[in-house]
């Protein structure tokens, strides 16, 4: 009986693969029948641990929240420029003190209202240093930050206990006035407070901490049913939502992949968005009813190269980087590799992705042998002997990317190359312990052009910032002035001058962005992907039922 | 049998106690020469010195043992010690229980493992007992042939060919002949859905079994050749009872000692397997949380879990021995 069933099985399989199967997220539409909720089947993908906003750092928990929470900011799905939500305004005259104020009567799904001592005390927790919270550094501009941390030794020993548990700049003027000192001028502060770890919690949610990170009370348009860690999440639309951004679904259901790949269950229409493994791109591509539904959009994750800038050697003469930069064949190792799944990085800041990202603000970041090797004869060539150590993280993708990235540079400049995939990449780095020139990979935090900038270049040191030992006062300044700027519109252009700064520099090779690109069911439409978390953006999507 | 199996668990508590502090002499050295995870917390971000050592606090892994290659760090060992003896096996590095991890994702790898041994004893005790009662036959000679090409066919290749080629096809088949949610389109589901967990698992389950179940077949017809020319069974067909009878008392039963033994030993192989397995098939099962444990350098986690599963094998092992006797009256434990 089983030889007939498996016989059957494969006769079966092989008509359905003769003829022309096409695959797809066609029965999903199913689960929607008559009077039945519309559920959006997704996917999270990494093995999160928490759904606390203040704790909460990863794509997966950012993207399950974005709809749990409702944040002072949105940003426009399209442009990432921030607008007021739940705040009614944001006011400033000196980008030092702030002055938030909150539309009435907005309660939390517990049924506590969500007011300034909301925003108050979830920062508070956040910005407290034995919370030990992944979005702490966030609040490093408000003022009092400092005495939250309390200081400790080498060894990591508590030396002296933090002085304070709420932060001195934050005060709670009225219900509904919150008002924020900064330790300095800074106009994106406004565009932060869209990010995650700037959303409200509820008083009950910091009464039982543990409950609240895998059962969180939001203030968004749907609340979480059920988490089983590992396993699923579910969040149900929350019907006394009194916001714009009520999507026309009902349920959204997230099943966990952690490591395995989802692509055959969205082919076999088990869920609504996906995208294949490399193997598989190929057939997708192929595939003309897939690509119809296929979206793409710039990803926010810059990869690039430095150099121990703290170290003599060749990497202090900046033709020494451009020749190291012009010889990396950025298109041609993509095409190689990652087909489409990364575009060459010619910017230090994603271009069309946040406000302020231009294209070409980098002269030597194109593929060019002659220059390259002309570059290297001007830095007076590669001290002979020496073999270039380029060190990265143990990651099987980044190691074939940068050995391709090595062997491009050999073949166009002669350097002997090694590659140093180290365990101990960070510990590394953050002792600048590194004798050549290593990958690192900047993940911004809010769309604002400084944000590729400042927190990796500004360290207001003369010694050089920590992980490549750059500095130069002119940067410094240039981001200072666009911190103090009366409009974010001229303070994105003060932080695109320091953009200009940084490339004469030089001091740092972009090397490739990402790109967000998914699949999707045929009964989704105005998909959208964030570019910062790469997943479906649930607000302004439409669901079709299917039945 | 009373004092054997006394004596079987004292040596048992001693096998654990040495399994724990190996694990934890492994995952210290780990931690002192991999870097620690809390740095990996902070991903591209340099911490500052106290944001780091608050995120230490929170791991637990602040004593600056941790930081020293080398040194054994026996004063968390002896505090993780202590716990354990009371039932606490702590918690991973997020703060979930370990025992809640555990009490999730074992009924799925249990779940596996059930289908896996029944599949290796329904497979190897039907074709090694067909191979075995008509040796040199055509028939024993395609099971030989079977069982090579089954054995020559890794478990990984086995299920990502099944994931990838055959399972969305036979899903969307049998959701269109039997209807959405009809058992047939669960069986072909490419991941397994906790909603349904024996259903999703069977598929899975199978091939497991199947991948491992070549060494079963070729064990049982041995061992069953063996009866066969014995001088009990000659004695049986000269006393003129029916050869079924023959066979399944005298030759099938006599055989069975060395196929529970196997299916005791290969039960740890199994968790190999099952890694790979609930990776593929993304089971929530112990292999997986294990693996993922590894990766997050999870310390707690990973001690925890393997304590667990260390203290199933040891049980097995024991209950393996205790069903010698049952199946063998020559086998006395005094």
């Amino acid at each position: 009986m089983k030889t007939t069933r498996m016989v059957a099985a494969a006769a079966v399989t092989v008509t359905v693969v003769l003829t022309g199967y096409s695959a797809g997220g066609s029965n999903a539409a199913e689960v929607g029948g008559a009077g039945e909720p519309i559920t959006v089947h997704l996917v999270l993908d990494q093995d999160v641990g928490t759904m606390l906003p203040m704790d909460s750092n990863v794509d997966d928990n950012i993207a399950v929240l974005d709809v749990v929470y409702d944040g002072l900011v949105r940003y426009d799905p399209a442009t990432t420029e921030p607008h007021p939500y739940v705040a009614e305004s944001i006011d400033t005259t000196d980008n030092v003190v702030w002055t938030i104020t909150i539309k009435p009567d907005l309660t939390f799904q517990n049924g506590e209202p969500v007011d300034a001592a909301a925003f108050a005390r979830a920062w508070n927790y956040a910005a407290y240093g034995p919370n030990a919270m992944a979005n702490n550094y966030f609040f490093e501009r408000i003022e009092g930050y400092d005495a939250m941390q309390g200081e400790t030794d080498d060894d990591g020993n508590v030396t002296v206990e933090p002085e304070a548990d709420t932060l001195s700049g934050l005060t709670v003027v009225d219900d509904l006035t919150l008002e924020v000192t900064l330790t300095g001028p800074f106009a994106g502060f406004s565009t932060m407070l869209g990010y995650t770890g700037f959303f409200p919690v509820a008083q009950a949610c910091l009464d039982d901490i543990e409950t609240c990170a895998v059962q969180p009370i939001g203030n968004g348009p749907f609340q979480v049913e059920e988490w089983q860690q590992g396993v699923s999440l579910t969040a149900t639309k929350w019907a006394d939502y009194t916001l714009d951004e009520t999507p026309n679904f009902d349920r959204i259901e997230w099943t966990e992949y952690a490591g395995a790949s989802d692509w055959p269950d969205f082919l076999a229409g088990d869920l609504d968005a996906s995208f294949p493994p490399p193997a598989e791109q190929a057939a997708a591509e192929a595939d003309a009813d897939l690509q119809s539904r296929y979206v793409e959009t710039p990803g926010a994750a810059l990869t690039y190269l430095g150099f121990p800038l703290y170290l003599d050697g060749p990497w202090q003469d900046i033709e020494f980087r451009k020749a190291i930069s012009m010889a990396i064949d950025r298109q041609g190792i993509i095409d190689a590799l990652f087909p489409g799944t990364r575009v060459p990085a010619d910017s230090w800041v994603v271009p069309g992705g946040v406000p302020g990202g231009e294209a070409g603000t980098c002269d030597w970041c194109t593929f060019d042998p002659d220059a390259a090797v002309a570059a290297l004869e001007a830095a007076g060539g590669w001290p002979e002997g020496e073999v270039l150590i380029i060190s990265l993280g143990q990651d099987e993708t980044n190691e074939q990317y940068f050995k391709a990235i090595g062997d491009s540079i050999q073949a166009t400049l002669g350097i002997p190359y090694e590659l140093n995939p180290t365990p101990d990449f960070f510990a590394n780095r953050a002792d600048r312990a590194f004798t050549g020139p290593f990958r690192n990979n900047w993940f911004p935090d809010y769309p604002l052009n400084e944000n590729y900038l400042a927190p990796v270049y500004a360290s207001g040191d003369p010694e050089g910032n920590t992980q490549f030992g750059y500095y130069n006062a002119d940067f410094e300044a240039a981001i200072a002035a666009g911190d103090e700027a009366a409009t974010l519109d001229e303070a994105v252009t003060q932080y695109q001058e320091a953009e200009a700064i940084l490339a004469a520099d030089f001091p740092t090779v972009p090397i490739s962005f990402s790109v967000n690109q998914a699949y999707y069911s045929e009964r989704l439409s105005n998909v959208v992907l964030d570019p910062f978390s790469g997943r479906v953006k649930l607000r302004p999507l439409v669901v079709t039922d299917g039945e | 049998m009373g004092r054997y199996i006394a004596r079987r668990c004292l040596q048992a508590v001693l096998t654990l106690f040495l399994v724990v502090f190996a694990l934890h002499l492994l995952t210290t050295l780990a931690i002192q020469l991999n870097g620690n995870p809390a740095l990996a917390f902070f991903g591209d971000r340099v911490p500052s010195a106290t944001q780091l050592a608050a995120v230490e606090q929170r791991y637990g892994l602040a004593d600056p043992c941790f930081d020293q290659p080398g040194n054994p760090c026996l004063g968390p060992f002896v505090d993780r010690v202590v716990a354990y003896a009371q039932g606490d096996f702590g918690t991973n590095l997020r703060g979930r229980d370990v025992t809640d991890i555990v009490v999730a994702a074992a009924p799925n790898t249990l779940r596996l493992f059930c289908i896996v041994t029944i599949t290796w004893l329904v497979v190897g005790m039907t074709l090694g007992s067909v191979a075995a009662r008509w040796r040199g036959k055509a028939v024993d000679h395609s099971v030989r042939l079977t069982s090579v090409l089954i054995d020559a066919f890794p478990v990984f290749v086995l299920l990502v060919v099944y994931r990838y080629v055959f399972s969305v096809p036979l899903s969307n088949w049998a959701e269109d002949r039997f209807g959405q949610g009809s058992l047939p389109a669960l069986w072909f589901r490419p991941s397994f859905d906790d909603a349904h967990p024996w259903a999703t698992v069977l598929v899975p389950g199978v091939l497991l079994g199947l991948a491992g179940s070549a060494a079963f077949v070729r064990l049982v017809r041995a061992s069953q050749l063996e009866c066969y020319s014995g001088e009990h069974v000659r004695t049986a067909r000269a006393k003129g009872l029916p050869e079924h009878h023959v066979i399944t008392h005298h030759v099938v039963r006599n055989s069975s000692v060395p196929v529970v033994t196997a299916v005791g030993l290969t039960f740890a192989d199994a968790l190999g397997g099952a890694v790979i397995t609930e990776g593929l098939m993304n089971i929530y099962g112990m292999g997986g949380v294990l693996w993922q444990a590894v990766r997050a350098s999870d310390v707690s986690l990973v001690v925890g879990v393997v304590t667990i599963l260390s203290i199933v094998t040891v049980v097995v092992m024991i209950v393996v021995d205790i069903a010698y006797a049952a199946l063998d009256p020559r086998i006395r434990y005094e």
